[in-house]
């Protein structure tokens, strides 16, 4: 699935052309376009409602590229991601209103950005710590152990425990002005386009660092393990360490969307992370393409915006039928589940197969054989 | 482990001492000996369930045996895990191909390479100066080595789930050599294939084990006795776990016993019933 076809013309003289990302100028032309729309004209052209929406596709692609790691590339099933994502979360929270910072950490700005880069960590080898019962044990029973993951650290540590710290209650509230980055006064993030720019940065960085591993040595041996594990360790692979290292940067990962995640809040609590939103990410890489980065970032797009549109169409009929309003997140979820249905019954590929497809359409046309 | 020892050729590089391998009370291999030398191509025989592969699975790390030791260039490595031993130059096929099949012939054969790559995750995820480097360093020697000998320059980047069973087979050796091995465990490379493919696939053991370049000791597990005879220096006939006959091909072949093995005796087969 990964070859792609090369135009007529277009030779390779040397490795470095053919190890490049963009190997010619037509792609590259789409994506100087691409990067134009996201930093210009998406943040010149939307509302702050098309904004949040984005930024919720942001959220997501950080959520779910964690867990395409680990399912679509490591082959490791995981259905507690969201508990890193708390992680994160509160870590990130716990640092930048708890932490005795000293004045200067402060006025330059520098607490919110050092507390993503220590939650993303935590996050990490909180994940690994879940990580742990992969070196024995593989596919269903993996789930559960994963699954553990999240009852442990979202319903038991985080609600019992961390949200005891500071004595505020359940929720931590998260007053404007506390998210701050960078000693300017227009540091502060307190609108949408702040936090769109922020999470697009973070959010690109991300996928250029997976893709990156995912074509040197570390991710190799990720996608060895998910495809033949005893193999992978005849021909030298350490299969425990390279799982937990996987472990260690989705929740790594995890810990950046989280802690992220908290600029968009104005308080922070356990029910931002319940174990559906584990599923649901699991839910964004069947529809998006198991084992794509492609599909990890379609799958996101595709399942925010057709909820908002989910939304927008069941909204009008609410004042005809209030019940429906009421029961919208019982919708949404069985929307949620006739999506997964429908896309592994009729495109078990996902969104990225037909992306490629529909790529290789255009690039052979008219000669497609 | 550090074994770096230079062995010249005609050495013994790998002994086994005796090896017992029980499933539960199924006895695989029955103190089993045997002394692989340098350069040489040592086969193993026997009928199905004689324990060849088993002993295949000793060797590279996969079984570890009840008893008895497995000495690489003098040195015990009977603890030693898979990994480790693929870092001392064993590498090895599987009978059942064992190719990773999400990936392209390209990345299979890179990966065999895995052990000689430096890039960790930091410089991985920036893939900058080292890691970009040493990708075409070893992106080199892969066309130019591999991928050349094996003669798969027209499915480099192909899935290798998609490929026919011949191919498949000569991609996993591929990259087996890929880690530039010093001994290389073949079981049942031919297993499968055509006539054509099996001329191919003997040609290119040849090649790996005589050619200046690789010079790499080989046990081959086989069941085509013409291939067997034609390659080997030395045959090695097991049968039930137990070895029967360790010698040439010419004493192989005038050995009653194995001509017994091969074509069953009446009480023998009585009581393993």
């Amino acid at each position: 699935m990964s070859t792609t076809f090369l135009p007529c013309g277009v030779y390779h003289e040397n490795y470095k052309q053919d190890h490049a990302w963009w190997q010619t100028k037509f792609i590259k032309s789409k994506m100087f376009l691409l990067f134009i729309t996201l930093f210009f004209i998406i943040p010149w052209m939307s509302d702050s409602y098309s904004l949040s929406i984005c930024n919720q596709i942001g959220y997501t692609i950080l959520g779910a590229l964690g867990v395409q790691l680990l399912i679509g590339f490591c082959g490791q099933v995981t259905l507690g991601h969201a508990a890193f994502l708390a992680v994160g979360a509160y870590v990130s929270t716990l640092l930048v209103l708890e932490f005795p910072w000293p004045a200067v950490f402060i006025e330059l700005g520098l607490a919110y950005p050092i507390s993503i880069f220590i939650a993303a960590i935590t996050a990490g080898l909180w994940s690994v710590l879940f990580g742990l019962p992969s070196a024995r044990v593989k596919g269903f029973y993996l789930i559960l152990t994963t699954m553990a993951a999240q009852f442990i650290t979202v319903d038991f540590i985080i609600t019992q425990y961390v949200s005891q710290i500071g004595g505020r209650g359940q929720a931590f509230s998260l007053p404007l002005g506390t998210i701050k980055v960078g000693p300017w006064a227009w540091g502060v993030i307190d609108s949408d386009i702040k936090i769109y720019y922020m999470m697009i940065v973070l959010t690109i960085i991300c996928v250029v660092g997976v893709v990156n591993l995912l074509r040197s040595r570390v991710g190799r041996a990720w996608v060895a393990i998910r495809d033949n594990d005893i193999s992978a360790e005849v021909m030298g692979i350490d299969i425990i360490k390279y799982k937990l290292l996987a472990f260690f940067v989705a929740g790594f990962i995890g810990g950046i969307a989280g802690a992220v995640w908290i600029s968009n809040l104005a308080a922070i609590s356990p029910e931002h992370f319940p174990w559906f939103w584990s599923l649901w990410l699991v839910g964004v890489i069947l529809i998006g393409g198991v084992g794509s980065i492609h599909g990890t970032i379609f799958g996101s797009i595709f399942m925010v915006v057709v909820m908002e549109l989910l939304q927008m169409a069941v909204m009008p009929l609410a004042d005809t039928y209030p019940k429906l309003l009421m029961d919208f997140l019982f919708i949404k979820e069985a929307a949620f589940g006739l999506a997964i249905c429908a896309f592994l019954i009729f495109e078990p590929n996902g969104l990225a197969y037909r992306w490629w497809q529909a790529k290789n359409y255009f690039n052979l046309w008219p000669f497609s054989y | 482990m550090n074994v770096s020892k230079d062995i010249k050729p005609g050495e013994v590089l790998l002994e086994l001492e005796e090896i017992q391998m029980f499933f539960g009370k199924v006895c695989a291999l029955n103190g089993v000996s045997t002394k692989i030398k340098k350069g040489e191509i040592h086969s193993v025989i026997g009928p199905n369930g004689a324990g060849k592969t088993v002993m295949m699975n000793c060797i590279s790390g996969l079984y570890h045996p009840q008893k008895g030791n497995i000495y690489y260039k003098g040195e015990k490595i009977n603890g030693l895990k898979p990994h480790n031993r693929a870092k001392l130059g064993i590498a090895r096929t599987f009978q059942k191909v064992e190719v990773f099949g999400g990936m392209t012939v390209l990345d299979n054969i890179r990966l065999g390479r895995h052990i000689h790559y430096n890039s960790g995750i930091i410089s991985g995820s920036l893939y900058m100066g080292k890691t970009g480097k040493e990708e075409i360093e070893h992106r080199k020697f892969i066309e130019e080595e591999i991928i050349d000998l094996l003669e798969i320059e027209h499915i480099r980047h192909k899935p290798v789930g998609m490929l026919p069973y011949g191919l498949q087979k000569r991609v996993e050796l591929g990259r087996a050599i890929a880690l530039e091995p010093e001994l290389l465990l073949l079981d049942e490379p031919l297993a499968g294939l055509n006539l054509e493919e099996v001329e191919d696939m003997a040609r290119f053991i040849l090649d790996v084990n005589q050619e200046e370049r690789w010079k790499v000791t080989c046990i081959l597990v086989e069941h085509d006795m013409g291939v067997v005879m034609d390659l080997s220096d030395n045959v090695f006939v097991l049968n039930f776990g137990n070895m029967i006959v360790d010698g040439t091909p010419e004493e192989v072949q005038g050995n009653p016993e194995v001509v017994r093995a091969y074509l069953g005796e009446e009480d023998l087969y009585a009581t393993r019933r």
